[in-house]
């Protein structure tokens, strides 16, 4: 049965992996959401900070 | 070597991703002169903090214009002095040594925060702002009374500690924990065996 569907090769530039760049991305934009706040917020909001 | 488009984006944000962590933490030890606390405080004979002039007796002392000392002593299972007091709007140093076991120094909910090692002066300076109350512990499990092991830091507003807000140690050498609500039959027994 396999062998009676097409069948279609395409090249190592043709195929876009959206769906793991749309991931990769999230992923990304959490990381950068979550180390902002983290710092900034959560680190450098938390008086007393020891400064010497 | 053949790297597909997407990967080449991925491999940059990769790469701008440390760049921002590097750059963060950058700022924060420049901008906002954030320190590590390191063996600055020096070494100190834990056997003999009586004969310190520091730790001889406990306590907070100014040292220039806006500038305290808050000289700490750590031990089985109080912080002295207890509490310490400063005022707001200053920047203070804090020494704080062991004449046990190790301690911890932790101004709950804060930055502020060290190990307190016997033979070692653990050193801190921080910015206080507005007048607060803060709670102190020990981090560091130190023996059978640590869980009750705990302090005080009041900022004051400065027209009240002008007003001889520091020098009250033996007025507040037993305070009431108005803030704990838990272990207080142990921490009487704790503090009453130290006495």
């Amino acid at each position: 049965m396999t062998d009676e569907q097409p069948v279609r090769e395409i090249g190592h530039d043709e195929f876009d992996p959206n769906g793991t760049l749309a991931l990769i991305l999230i992923y990304f934009l959490i990381l950068v959401g979550m180390w902002i706040f983290m710092y900034f917020v959560e680190f450098l909001g938390n008086e007393l900070t020891v400064i010497g | 070597m053949d790297i597909h488009s997407y990967e080449k984006i991925w491999l940059v944000l990769a790469v701008l991703l440390i760049a921002g962590f590097v750059s963060t933490v950058t700022y924060g030890a420049t901008a906002v002169g954030v320190q590590m606390i390191d063996d600055d405080g020096g070494t100190i004979n834990a056997n003999a903090l009586d004969e310190d002039p520091r730790f001889s007796n406990p306590r907070v002392e100014q040292v220039g214009e806006n500038h305290y000392a808050a000289y700490v002593v750590a031990q089985q299972f109080i912080f002295r002095p207890d509490p310490i007091t400063v005022p707001a709007n200053s920047t203070v140093t804090f020494y704080v040594t062991s004449p046990d076991v190790i301690h911890g120094f932790e101004v709950v909910g804060t930055n502020a925060n060290t190990m307190v090692v016997p033979g070692q002066v653990s050193k801190l300076t921080v910015n206080v702002d507005e007048p607060a109350e803060y709670g102190i512990l020990c981090n560091e499990y130190c023996g059978s009374g640590h869980h009750t092991m705990e302090g005080k830091l009041i900022v004051k507003p400065e027209s009240e500690y002008a007003q001889g807000g520091s020098t009250d140690r033996l007025r507040h050498s037993n305070p009431v924990r108005r803030a704990s609500g838990t272990g207080s039959p142990t921490r009487r027994l704790s503090s009453g065996q130290l006495s």
